[in-house]
């Protein structure tokens, strides 16, 4: 009864919500959600060709195509474990309306359910978007029925709730254990630590061993690895099972793992319930005693140190914000070791001429841009944002917004140009790229690097989010999708323009006569330099009216 | 100090202030009175240019606010209605992070910041980040931050709110100080015994019109009989009869 006046509050809550969208609003939505449409049917497009391919493959193409849709299954599970780790923290101990949901007449049990069930649905959604058109790539591929997404649709629930609960249950057992705010903390360089380890596993695991059958010495290894079960006593796997049953017509086997799902994830949450009576509400009370007096240092340095002026104090202010808070320093563990199996990856290829190490080199510019990319999504963009409800300091004080955005991506482009320099440059060593192409794939990372910071201070002043409970809301926004967009597009428009100097100078690399077009070369480059300059003053000129237009 | 002329602001179909017109002198504590959703602190957000104003001007220390938003930003100072500062900076760091946006000179930051913390019994916190302050200590930390720089002009939305009797007290007779040196109050409260004791004139609001305007003697003129304190005058002018029948059913 209480469950349902919580979920109906909810489902109110989102009506009001929709009726009250202006018709801006309603086109605006509209327009970006048919933007998420097209990149789901370039993910969709993008997996059916790797999985036609694969399928296409003689005698062993089906045990390849199960045996990647295992790993996609143990991936999916992972990333929703550590994912809903983080959300039930916020959902369960921090959300704004817990204080007015623990003071009304509810007992634990339903609030814990209401906010479990909350942190399972955003700990797993997006992930699970992503993977359908995987699922549906898979039925083209196969050339399957309905029936079979039927199937796999009836398989997700429960798969996803158990990966949800995973992670719900260690948060409860660490606040249930260290109660007290400072656990927060611990739990981000935690999700962090096991993300990097996570990620790093998967990656040094050589996955496109899948593909390359020579790589394993002899091919009874190789069937051998194809034919393995892929963590038989996860539940991923049972899905994976499930789903590869209901593609092959055993609808007695697919019954078997659905039921074991269902019956599995039941008796996990059932689970989880107990354990949140006995735990939830001790660490929900410690997680709310004010936060431990922390001395940061005596009244002395302030004699020591040295004027900044307006816009040094914005930049200062940042750089300490940003060093006490765990959750900000902490992922740059994640940093490190992203950077660094991006580097492993590269110097596995297995490349063997130069020619195609040079190419490999160029197009480095795509790959590591993406890495770029998705480290603004977590460093740059949300940068307006985090300044939440304090942001009245700076509104206030007498320092313009573009002034307060030039300081915020002077801040996260340092990082940032270091990253592209490690990136570029390293790989450029490793493949031994000739001069014109290390010079050139260089040039446009630290290019793309800075354009690509611009873009995340402008498109975060355009969509900032005051009044947020936690960093993941700024990044899985709507302004948080644009971003990735529209960096994804400049990335790849940067990559089909350099492409002309590119194909000149391999031209050359071959011996053909007149292979440089002196006058194409050179409107490639202006093309390009006008797209960075499009792409760095678009957003942030619409940034900066937006922002000082906000009325948050 | 404070010159307003038709303010107005809408959001959508409702008008939150409509056509306000007020002055402000130098040395006047003004009290801004009136309901919740009257439209005080949308006055307030639009005079320290936190939200654009529909329609309408407003000058402060001489300075547009549309027009000169950084000059007349410079000269005044904020207290909102809810402290919220930087927690992750102490509390020591957060005035000299105020002191460097508002130009004050590194030495003389030195020198008050200190002060301020002491005056205010915030001292041995001063080195402590502001996550681990209360309400009070934060409206405290804030109210340092706006006498750091020495504004023209003082926006106060609810000052007293989460004060504790003896700051409260300190707080009342640094607003008179600062009053005698010269400095214009505009302040937001729902307290009308502080708005009785330390305005020199109050405003009364009612759904973003301002009702009555003047000295304590013109208002009691305006109150219809209402009575002789504030709280009956504020009562007869916002309907307060309505309290008799709501105390009768409860």
């Amino acid at each position: 009864m209480s469950l349902g006046l919580l979920a109906a509050r909810r489902a109110r809550s989102l009506r009001n919500a929709v009726v009250a969208l202006t018709p801006y609003e309603r086109a605006r939505n509209a327009a970006f959600s048919a933007a998420g449409l097209a990149l789901l049917y370039g993910l969709y497009a993008g997996f059916r060709r790797a999985l036609v391919y694969l399928a296409g493959v003689e005698l062993i193409g089906r045990l390849m195509t199960w045996k990647l849709t295992a790993l996609m299954f143990l991936m999916t599970m992972s990333m929703v474990t550590v994912s809903s780790l983080l959300t039930a923290l916020t959902t369960l101990y921090y959300s704004f309306d817990l204080k007015f949901l623990m003071n009304a007449p509810l007992d634990a049990r339903t609030i814990f359910l209401d906010k479990s069930l909350e942190s399972a649905f955003f700990a797993s959604w997006m992930i699970a978007l992503v993977l359908t058109p995987y699922a549906l790539a898979l039925r083209a591929a196969l050339h399957l029925g309905w029936g079979f997404m039927a199937a796999y649709a009836a398989l997700l629930p429960p798969f996803l709730l158990l990966a949800a609960s995973l992670g719900i249950a260690f948060t409860l057992i660490l606040l249930y254990l260290f109660p007290s705010s400072r656990t927060r903390d611990a739990v981000w360089v935690l999700s962090s630590l096991s993300l990097t380890i996570a990620y790093g596993l998967v990656r040094f695991a050589q996955p496109e061993r899948l593909l390359r059958p020579d790589a394993l010495r002899v091919v009874a290894q190789y069937l051998e690895f194809l034919q393995a079960p892929t963590a038989p006593y996860l539940p991923s796997w049972w899905a994976a099972r499930g789903l590869r049953a209901a593609a092959e017509g055993r609808w007695l086997a697919w019954c078997a793992d659905a039921a074991l799902l269902w019956a599995c994830a039941a008796a996990v949450y059932a689970g989880l319930v107990a354990l949140a009576a006995k735990t939830y509400f001790i660490g929900y009370s410690g997680a709310q005693e004010g936060a431990l007096r922390r001395r940061v240092h005596s009244l002395a340095p302030l004699r020591e140190v040295r004027a900044l002026g307006r816009e040094g104090a914005v930049l200062w202010k940042e750089r300490v914000v940003f060093l006490r808070d765990v959750k900000h320093w902490s992922q740059m563990l994640l940093i490190c070791g992203l950077v660094f199996v991006y580097l492993f990856s590269i110097r596995r290829l297995p490349l063997d001429s130069p020619d195609l190490r040079s190419l490999v080199s160029f197009l480095n510019i795509g790959t590591a841009g993406f890495v770029i990319a998705a480290l603004g999504l977590r460093f740059t963009f949300p940068a307006v944002s985090l300044e939440g409800r304090s942001w009245w300091v700076l509104r206030s004080a007498p320092i313009g917004v573009e002034r307060v955005m030039r300081q915020k991506l002077l801040f996260s482009a340092a990082p940032m140009l270091l990253v592209a320099l490690t990136l570029g440059a390293s790989t450029n060593w490793m493949l031994d790229a000739d001069r014109f192409t290390a010079a050139l794939s260089l040039t446009a990372l630290l290019v793309v690097a800075a354009v690509v910071c611009a873009m995340g201070v402008g498109l975060g002043a355009l969509f900032p989010r005051f009044r947020i409970e936690n960093i993941h809301q700024v990044e899985s926004s709507l302004g948080g999708f644009v971003y990735m967009a529209a960096s994804l597009f400049y990335i790849g428009a940067t990559v089909a323009v350099l492409a002309v100097p590119m194909q000149m100078h391999f031209r050359e690399r071959f011996g053909k006569a007149g292979a440089w077009d002196a006058r194409l070369a050179a409107a490639a480059g202006a093309a390009w330099l006008a797209l960075s300059a499009a792409a760095i003053a678009v957003p942030w000129t619409l940034g900066r009216r937006a922002l000082e237009k906000n009325e948050e | 100090m404070i010159e307003i002329s038709g303010l107005t602001k809408r959001f959508g179909e409702r008008a939150a202030v409509s056509g306000l017109d007020l002055t402000v002198a130098s040395g006047e504590i003004f009290g801004f009175l009136g309901p919740n959703g009257a439209g005080k602190t949308t006055t307030v957000r639009m005079l320290t240019g936190l939200i654009r104003p529909t329609s309408g001007r407003a000058r402060v220390a001489g300075f547009d606010v549309a027009e000169n938003p950084i000059a007349a930003k410079r000269a005044m100072g904020l207290v909102p209605d809810e402290p919220f500062v930087y927690p992750k900076l102490t509390g020591l760091e957060y005035l000299r992070f105020i002191g460097e946006l508002y130009g004050v000179r590194l030495d003389e930051i030195r020198r008050r910041a200190p002060e301020l913390l002491e005056m205010f019994e915030l001292a041995p916190w001063g080195g402590e980040l502001l996550e681990s302050y209360s309400h009070g200590m934060r409206q405290k930390l804030v109210l340092a931050g706006v006498l750091l720089h020495e504004p023209k002009v003082l926006m106060l939305d609810e000052p007293m709110v989460g004060l504790d009797p003896k700051s409260g007290r300190l707080v009342k007779d640094i607003f008179r100080e600062l009053a005698k040196r010269g400095t214009a109050i505009f302040m937001c409260t729902h307290v009308l015994e502080i708005a009785e004791k330390l305005c020199d004139r109050v405003g009364i609001m009612i759904d973003g019109r301002m009702i009555a305007c003047g000295t304590l003697a013109q208002l009691r003129e305006q109150g219809r009989g209402g009575g002789q304190d504030l709280e009956s005058i504020f009562l007869s002018l916002t309907g307060g009869a309505e309290y008799a029948s709501l105390l009768r059913y409860l």
